[in-house]
């Protein structure tokens, strides 16, 4: 019942501000195609994303506000340092339009009110967004056609580019005009529903069942090494075949996993430290 | 490879480079590969080895922007490199590997030079000049990535086929079935960083299903596979319904 109560005030309020809406949806749809066309595009280290922010939403600040004075204080307080991840993230983007539009009409919204909130809400999103479209979305596609391609396939190669943006971009674009329609207010109250984190559950393990698919056809790890046992030649990956099939990929794929999230060791250090194991052992005669 | 087959590729490149349409995987090596049969006059090879390559980028994400291997510059310099000395496609992983460091510090370097076009943005938003903002946020960092990848890409493509080969001949066996190898294993990092990334620890069990399932149904295909995944899935979320660890939000 009281749920009901606040979502109630919430529509008023937002009835409220619907009858003098500034932006069309127009604008709307052009300044989120801006943004995900160039999230990383100006990342710098001292910022990372704020120039881009500034750029996508400046000719909205320009409608929006016809004084100078005004127009200035808005774009240097989205200036100011941003990161989130671009898909999930437009959720923010598309609170934000709506704040400064209410804020160019009543003038009633502090500076630090927006700001606050871009910098509450763009670390659970880049959360959401990095495991559920750039490590459980984009993976599963591509492992979807990654047996195709390594036959050559020209649909393997390009099927991820089509099938991918399907999922991302309708996020990104839902996200963006749930942000401006619903407000803040309902966002926090479906942020702190169960719903999201069923989602993520969903994706992840899906997620991890793929990757275990892959994983299985994909790494390769087969001593060549043979000794004789009761005068017959045996060799040693028949042996280990037959205590668990690819055991030796299998544990590896852990042991990585295990160095990075436990020992905190960088991705760059697996990689050259691979390279150094294949060139002992290929030395020595084991794989 | 000639001169003008490696500026064609210098400008697909450049283009990758420059980071248009976020999310839309124009990365993966595979990709690349069927861009660069296309320059090259052989597609088919070229997208095996890119898919070779894919393998060991799968799960890598950018967590703060910051790139755990610049997976276009790996695709760019081992697939021509392989395409052309007629290599397996598990030496061209080996090559990509220092590739894609290589293309780590370039981006490091790209990233740092940025922060001038902020100072830009900063003086232009006093003057509430937008123009003047796109410019800084769009054109000089557009430009800047044609100015410091266009000239050392394209020459790494033109001279690496015949610098590599030179190499290759006087380097023993060991060493080449080494990097072979290598390329064996590598794509196991990149199936490491998808668990952790996803980094459930009550999940695993499901990658361990996968995996064995895949040993012993070997002439099952991936989709049958998948849509296994999709039944686990869904009968995970159904049976977790009520259980104090789902319910809640995020924040």
């Amino acid at each position: 019942m009281d749920k009901d109560k606040k979502n109630e005030v919430i529509n008023e309020e937002n009835e409220a501000t619907e009858q003098k809406k500034v932006l069309t949806k127009k604008d709307l749809v052009k300044s989120w195609f801006r943004w995900i066309n160039t999230v990383e595009f100006s990342s710098s280290f001292e910022r990372l994303q704020s120039l881009t922010f500034v750029a996508w939403i400046s000719p909205i600040l320009e409608k929006l506000y016809k004084d100078k004075d005004d127009l200035v204080k808005a774009l240097k307080r989205h200036l100011v340092f941003f990161n989130t991840e671009g898909s999930w993230g437009t959720l923010i983007h598309g609170i934000t339009v709506a704040m400064e539009e209410e804020n160019a009409i009543s003038g009633k919204i502090p500076d630090e009110m927006i700001v606050n909130l871009k910098t509450g809400f763009m670390g659970p999103l880049a959360g959401i967004g990095d495991t559920v479209s750039w490590g459980t979305i984009i993976p599963i596609v591509t492992a979807f056609f990654l047996p195709m391609a390594a036959e050559g396939s020209i649909i393997g190669a390009i099927g991820p580019l089509l099938v991918v943006p399907l999922f991302t971009w309708t996020i990104s674009y839902q996200l963006f005009m749930l942000g401006y329609k619903v407000g803040r207010n309902s966002i926090m109250e479906i942020l702190r529903s169960g719903k999201i984190k069923q989602i993520i559950n969903f994706a992840g393990v899906l997620g991890l069942f793929m990757m275990g698919v892959l994983s299985a056809q994909f790494v390769k790890m087969e001593p060549i090494v043979s000794y004789m046992i009761s005068g017959e030649e045996v060799t040693l990956q028949s042996q280990l075949d037959s205590i668990i099939p690819g055991i030796l990929p299998l544990s590896l794929v852990f042991l990585i996993s295990y160095l990075i999230t436990n020992k905190k060791v960088k991705q760059s250090k697996i990689l050259i430290g691979v390279l150094i194991f294949s060139l002992i052992t290929s030395y020595i005669g084991l794989f | 490879m000639s001169v003008t087959q490696a500026i064609i590729l210098g400008v697909f490149l450049v283009i990758l480079e420059e980071g248009f349409i976020y999310t839309v995987p124009k990365n993966s090596p595979m990709f690349i590969g069927l861009l660069i049969g296309l320059v090259l006059g052989d597609v088919k090879q070229a997208i095996i080895i890119g898919a070779a390559i894919q393998a060991i980028y799968l799960g890598f994400i950018a967590p703060g922007g910051n790139i755990p291997a610049d997976t276009r510059i790996a695709a760019f310099i081992a697939i021509p490199i392989a395409l052309i000395n007629d290599l397996e496609p598990t030496v061209a992983v080996s090559l990509a590997v220092p590739a894609g460091l290589l293309g780590v510090l370039m981006h490091s370097v790209r990233r740092t030079l940025n922060g001038t076009f902020v100072h830009m943005a900063d003086k232009y938003a006093e003057e509430a000049n937008i123009k003047g903002i796109k410019r800084a946020a769009y054109l000089y960092p557009g430009l800047l990535v044609a100015l410091i990848y266009f000239v050392p890409m394209t020459l790494a493509m033109y001279y690496g086929p015949t610098v590599v080969n030179v190499i290759l001949d006087s380097i023993p066996e060991w060493f080449i079935h080494g990097l072979s190898v290598a390329g064996g294993i590598l794509p196991a990092l990149g199936f490491a960083i998808t668990i952790t990334v996803i980094g459930k620890k009550e999940i695993i069990p499901y990658f361990i299903v996968g995996f064995l399932l895949t040993k012993i149904a070997t002439n099952v295909n991936t989709i049958t596979l998948s849509i296994f995944g999709l039944f686990f899935a869904y009968l995970h979320v159904l049976f977790s319904k009520g259980d104090s660890s789902s319910e809640g939000g995020i924040i």
